[in-house]
């Protein structure tokens, strides 16, 4: 069953692929082995994060962009994502829309996330999903997020070149994505430029680099400031260029870089990944205890604080928690025979 | 943390029809109701709509009529059928007459709409027939 | 129950002259035909002239249209026709596009040619009535083109035709959405509005509210946006076009969307009358009593129809068309029972028709005009709406006029969010609609109305003919006009491209080829469904 869903989707079957992206963002159980068994035949796409503020233009200029690598005989998967309603759980999800002429296009296959604010969720399902466009064997994958929160930050800095779009005439808004996503940039992107300010907004941007590249090591490549008009396809086959520019500037780089930013990247997708399945399993453990129980109704009546609650609960689900850590012994030569 | 699905609902109109509003309101009650809603918005062929089922996943698919053009939405269910996507109920909302109705109900549409439907009628039908 | 008007104001159970002491009668309202026209243009009202009765028509092929219009003749409706145009003659694209193919003819008349509306005109006269065409920005030009080749056609003076085929770009922010870029839209609106201005042609260009109410704004957004519109229009063909703010008088007209809410209906209206007459004389410095002068028609509101116990709408139209009468407006189209259903049925039409002719000539309305005025309620309602509309046209200038308002999405937010709080009052039972969330009887036991059905071979009878009758036309004529057009549309946003189109058209040149060219000209795309490639070597 499973090496036949993973030969599906090996082959771009796009119903398979898109079931298993649904099970995977729904947490099914199952889907985790899928993902084991053609995590081996990921690592050939390249992946493009797309990030900036709400209606900066990120979902016309990835449209802009598939129509790009499209004429150059590229096949392309895309992932819109778009926030999840604190209030309800639910979402619209409209990025498609600006991308809708190319659904008929056998080579494009595109699909909208949800956030649903899990704990580390998104950034799980979202690499999960790389992962299965990457087996079907999409040259390029394009990640559009909204430049917010930590999640979206992590996906970025997860891409291999990441884009950040910003628009003329936002200056708080330049601020704002300095503090957080600033950093993982490798190229920017200055859209509407058919708009007032235009030149401005290079200005101000090019200041803030000045103080921000003091801060990060030189690592021979200095993130362009494109100007864009998605809308009317004016700066996609420059930007289009510049990926092309990135991405073999990347090629350059000595041993010791590549290696050490491999380990950086594989460091936080496992502790995502550990970070994610932990908390899910230890909350189930604990909120499923008949303990649990009791000391919610302690913490309702008032006859305990919910701080000692906590501490007490922890240390008595959580062996590691609160008492001195009770390693097993055995994990580690067990370990020790595995290598 | 969430265990049991999310039901993923796809929004559209259909054909040339224009009429965006309603489709858009009906977008916005159904994330209230806590659904995920992929909206195509307008000028989408039956052809665009069935790729985008596909491709999304999704658990439903409505669509809303303002334009008179139900040749479309009868285009729409003979090509679902096509492409299996025989579990995906289709339902419809929007100006159509009883006799349009009917023969479309025929066809394969699971349900349609009437103008003035609640919305509280219609988050109910899509609740039962995707959990069901 | 809300006791609230439809944009909130919560009303009282009483008004008395302490509500209307500020009014000064000769400044604020004037007396019928006196600045600043609340109370109508004519001091004799209908007296002179009872509004236009007419009734939409549009289905199927150019003939079949036709042979409506002529009906409708002998029903007595001979002041003016008005027809609505197909969905895709609003793309536009012609009905042998892939897409056309699908839906020619089906919501209306599929007049992408002089061809089509020579055979829609086919027995009935060009002048001695209006001549109404509706539903797309886009086809103005080519539509102003069709009249002037027709009337020469027939040996006539085109600017003896009377009536509007032209029509505003904002259409498609309204949920009636042309697929032509704005910037484009309101080019070629200028050009045919400047066409008709500069060679005073008896013709009108609609500058409509009706489509954003229909779509779900409330009656003081409508008003604020029939100003913020004419005021962005007008402005730019002053200042762009470099016309006389009074020669501009004759050309805009206003459809206004009349519910059942009797009184704020009637406010309405009198409240636009006045802010259209002030913004004339303050904003446009009119130096004429006509410049002043907003031509208003109504449509009786197809969105208070209701699917449920359909025969319920014909009490809905008498309620509108008193309202649009007592009013004061030029003419008068009205939504059919059937409207929640299909396209008007002949019975669903005769029942219009013969609704206004009971209003206009059973009431009474017709002998005194203005009959309202001086209510305290309504007089404080005229000041009121106007107060509330005065607000939101303020927050569209601040965002930078009509066309910013519109990109930045101001517009459609502000629609979307009225039409959703209307769905709410309505499912918690604070507005009541009759056969809906009050009186509603089960579906099996509803009335039986006839329907108009569309026949679907219809669409691909147009498609063909048109594929075939394309191959039949002149080519090398057909090429060089459409060639000209393309040059021409390269020359800049004010450079005028009716002529070239008229020539365009003459030659039989069709509405997806013509203004594919000129969207190619601007750097777009021939096609705006990216299906077909331009079959011009240009
Ligand atoms: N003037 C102008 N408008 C543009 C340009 N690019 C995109 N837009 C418009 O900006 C609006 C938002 O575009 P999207 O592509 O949906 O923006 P987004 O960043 O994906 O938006 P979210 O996904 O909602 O955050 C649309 O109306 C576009 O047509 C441009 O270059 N110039
Ligand atoms: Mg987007």
């Amino acid at each position: 069953m499973i090496s036949m869903t993973v030969q599906k989707i090996l082959n771009g079957d796009r119903r398979t692929a898109a079931r298993l992206i649904r099970d995977i963002d729904d947490g099914i159980p199952g889907t985790r082995e899928i993902l084991k068994a053609i995590h081996r035949h990921t690592g050939k796409a390249y992946v493009i994060g797309i990030t900036g503020s709400p209606g900066v233009g990120k979902s016309t200029l990835v449209d802009q962009m598939i129509h790009g690598l499209r004429r150059s005989g590229k096949t392309v998967g895309v992932l819109a994502i778009d926030p999840t309603s604190p209030f309800s759980g639910g979402a619209i999800l409209g990025d498609r829309i600006r991308m809708q002429r190319h659904s008929l296009d056998d080579g494009v296959f595109i699909r909208s996330l949800a956030t649903r604010g899990q704990f580390g969720g998104l950034t799980q399902s979202t690499r999960s999903a790389i992962d299965v466009l990457d087996a079907m064997g999409k040259d390029y994958i394009i990640v559009e997020t909204v430049g917010v929160g930590q999640d979206e930050v992590d996906i970025a800095r997860s891409a291999d070149t990441t884009v950040i779009v910003v628009v003329p005439g936002m200056g708080d808004h330049i601020q704002a994505i300095k503090a957080g996503i600033f950093e993982v940039g490798d190229i920017f992107v200055i859209n509407k430029s058919d708009r007032p300010d235009a030149e401005k907004t290079l200005h101000d941007l090019r200041a803030l680099f000045d103080i921000a590249r003091k801060k990060l090591t030189g690592e021979g490549w200095e993130p362009p400031i494109l100007m864009a008009e998605a809308a009317s396809n004016r700066g996609i086959a420059e930007l289009l260029d510049e990926i092309e520019k990135h991405r073999k500037s990347r090629k350059t780089l000595s041993h010791e870089t590549v290696i050490h930013r491999k380990q950086a990247v594989a460091r936080d997708e496992l502790i995502d990944m550990i970070k994610c399945r932990l908390f899910q399993e230890a909350l189930d453990h604990i909120t499923s205890s008949p303990e649990f129980k009791i000391y919610l109704d302690c913490v309702t009546e008032g006859t305990k604080d919910p701080y000692s609650a906590c501490d007490e609960l922890l240390s008595a689900k959580l062996c590691f928690i609160g008492d001195e850590v009770n390693r097993k012994p055995d994990l580690q030569e067990y370990l020790v025979a595995q290598k | 943390m969430n265990n049991g699905r999310k039901i993923k609902v796809l929004v559209s109109v259909i054909g040339l029809d224009g009429h965006f509003t309603g489709a858009q309101i009906v977008s916005r009650f159904l994330m209230d109701a806590g659904m995920e809603v992929v909206y195509l918005g307008i000028y989408q062929t039956p052809e665009m709509i069935v790729r985008a089922a596909i491709d999304e996943s999704v658990d439903v698919i409505g669509i809303s009529s303002h334009a008179s053009n139900y040749g479309q939405i009868g285009l729409l269910i003979d090509l679902m059928k096509k492409n299996d996507l025989v579990d995906v109920p289709l339902i419809c909302g929007g100006t159509i007459p009883k006799g349009e109705a009917e023969a479309l109900i025929k066809r394969g549409v699971s349900k349609i709409f009437p103008p003035q439907s609640t919305s509280e009628s219609i988050i109910e039908y899509i609740v039962s027939c995707a959990r069901g | 129950m809300k006791r609230e008007t439809d944009y909130g104001y919560e009303i009282k159970p009483v008004y008395t002259p302490e509500d209307i002491a500020d009014l000064d009668y000769t400044k604020d309202v004037g007396d019928p035909g006196a600045y600043p026209y609340v109370r109508g243009y004519h001091p004799n009202g209908y007296r002179n002239r009872v509004w236009t009765r007419r009734m939409t028509a549009g289905i199927g092929s150019s003939k079949r249209t036709n042979e409506v219009l002529k009906r409708y003749r002998e029903m007595g409706q001979t002041q003016g026709i008005l027809v609505i145009c197909d969905r895709p003659n609003a793309m536009p694209i012609d009905a042998d596009h892939p897409m056309g193919r699908r839906e020619a003819g089906v919501l209306g008349w599929h007049g992408a040619s002089l061809l089509e509306f020579e055979e829609l005109m086919d027995g009935i006269p060009l002048t001695g009535q209006s001549i109404t065409l509706l539903g797309s920005s886009a086809m103005s030009c080519m539509r102003l083109a069709y009249v002037v080749a027709l009337a020469e056609k027939r040996g006539m003076d085109f600017r003896e035709v009377h009536g509007s085929v032209t029509e505003y770009p904002f259409c498609s922010t309204c949920g009636q959405t042309d697929h032509m870029p704005l910037d484009l839209l309101i080019k070629l609106w200028m050009d045919s509005s400047e066409f008709i201005v500069r060679n005073k042609i008896h013709m009108r260009s609609g500058i409509l509210s009706q489509h954003f109410q229909e779509s779900g704004g409330n009656n003081a957004q409508a008003l604020a946006m029939e100003i913020a519109q004419l005021k962005e229009l007008l402005g730019l063909l002053v200042n762009e076009r470099g016309l006389d703010f009074d020669d501009l008088s004759l050309l805009p007209y206003e459809l206004v969307s009349v519910g059942s809410r009797f009184f704020e209906e009637i406010a309405k209206v009198r409240a636009l009358r006045r802010m259209y007459a002030k913004m004339a004389k303050e904003t446009f410095k009119a130096k004429t009593d006509k410049a002043c002068q907003l031509l208003i028609s109504v449509h009786t509101s197809g969105r208070t129809m209701t699917y449920q116990q359909p025969l319920n709408n014909i009490a809905r139209c008498a309620i509108q068309t008193l309202a649009g009468a007592i009013a004061g407006c030029t003419a008068i189209d009205n939504a059919c029972l059937d409207n929640a259903h299909a396209e008007p049925s002949a019975f669903a039409a005769r029942m219009s028709l013969n609704t206004q002719h009971i209003v206009s000539d059973e009431t009474g309305v017709t002998d005194v005009t203005d009959p309202l005025a001086g209510s305290y309620f309504v007089e404080y309602l005229t000041s009121r709406i106007e107060e509330e509309a005065y607000k939101i046209l303020k927050q569209i200038e601040d965002q930078g006029g009509m066309t910013a308002a519109v990109k930045k999405g101001y517009i459609h937010n502000m629609m979307e969010e009225s039409a959703r709080k209307r769905q709410k009052e309505i499912e918690s039972g604070e507005r009541l609609v009759v056969g809906v969330n009050e009186l509603a009887i089960p579906p099996e036991e509803d009335d039986e109305i006839p329907i108009e059905s569309v026949v679907a071979s219809d669409s691909e009878e147009i498609a063909e003919r048109m594929e075939n009758w394309k191959r039949k036309r002149n080519i090398p004529l057909l090429k060089e006009a459409i060639a000209r057009v393309y040059d021409d549309a390269k020359k800049g946003r004010n450079f005028n491209l009716m002529p070239s189109i008229i020539e365009a058209v003459k030659a039989y040149g069709t509405a997806g080829e013509i203004t594919g060219v000129i969207r190619m000209a601007n750097g777009y795309h021939y096609d705006p469904l990216e299906m077909i490639e331009c079959p011009f070597a240009l």
